[in-house]
């Protein structure tokens, strides 16, 4: 497994719970504190920070070292890789989807065909 | 909802089609039909590059052609499952992700095709993980789509 898709695996890992994606949603308006971050969940800061970690081991999210409140900052890139994946996947899907529902009313247009559907292969 | 360190996202993918199911289904399953669809647009899936051993346990290859620059695309699979006309899965060795084809009788030759893809090799298996994974990441990634430009 390359390191793209290693990183792919555990940012699609960090994504899958719905409190990270909330914070990622947030974060994609702006820069937040944990505090700031917290806010919205009935949940203490010490389990926001174990999220945050989550997020920050897969690149998504980074946080400057200098700041006394050290906001968290969403890095764009990596959530537009994982992204570009989903895209990718859906357009295939979604294009499949378009040609086979043409070749199911081509072969259901032509009854004789419906058998095998092998005379137009 | 609990923390599901353990294990990956999953995206889903459905379709109703004015077909009966043994007909979706059979599409999904042999080379005649797939070699219609199989590739997406501008990408063919040329009869003879089709490969269906349709057992638990047996091949299903591909190979997409794009259309303009004729390079060549491989797929590689293995089926888990196949249960007529209900339900195909697959797994890709090389990349670890399963993909779940389910086939739903909506009555009036009326099927929906619901297309799951779980990437995840290790902690999908256990009943605890499949469970936590009722979310879907397309639908999270349509709600980015909307937040736009602004990240």
């Amino acid at each position: 497994m390359t390191v793209a898709e290693d990183r792919l695996d555990a940012t699609f890992t960090a994504l899958a719970d719905p409190t990270r994606r909330a914070i990622v949603a947030r974060l994609a308006r702006g820069d937040a504190t944990v505090n700031e971050l917290a806010a919205p969940f009935d949940m203490t800061l010490p389990g926001i920070s174990k999220h945050l970690k989550v997020l920050e081991r897969c690149g998504l999210i980074s946080r400057t070292r200098r700041a006394q409140f050290r906001p968290c900052h969403l890095e764009g890139d990596v959530l537009d890789a994982a992204l570009s994946w989903i895209e990718e996947n859906r357009r295939v899907w979604k294009e499949r989807f378009d040609k086979l529902d043409e070749h199911l009313r081509d072969l259901q247009r032509a009854p004789s065909q419906r058998r095998k559907g092998t005379t137009d292969g | 909802m609990a923390d599901r360190t353990t294990g990956t996202g999953e995206l889903t993918y459905a379709r109703v089609f004015d077909a009966p199911r043994e007909l979706v289904f059979r599409c999904m399953l042999e080379p005649e039909h797939l070699t219609h669809f199989w590739g997406p647009a501008g990408v063919s899936t040329p009869l003879e590059t089709i490969k269906v051993d349709a057992r638990p346990g047996g091949v299903f290859e591909t190979v997409m052609v794009n259309d303009s620059d004729g390079s060549r695309y491989p797929t590689r699979a293995v089926y888990v499952e196949i249960v007529e006309p209900e339900r195909i899965v697959w797994t890709e060795p090389d990349s670890g992700v399963t993909t779940t084809s389910t086939f739903r009788d909506l009555g009036g030759e009326r099927t929906e095709l619901q297309i799951r893809q779980a990437n995840a090799p290790a902690g999908y298996r256990s009943p605890e993980a499949r469970a936590g994974f009722a979310t879907s990441l397309d639908r999270f990634a349509a709600y980015l789509e909307k937040l736009g430009g602004s990240r």
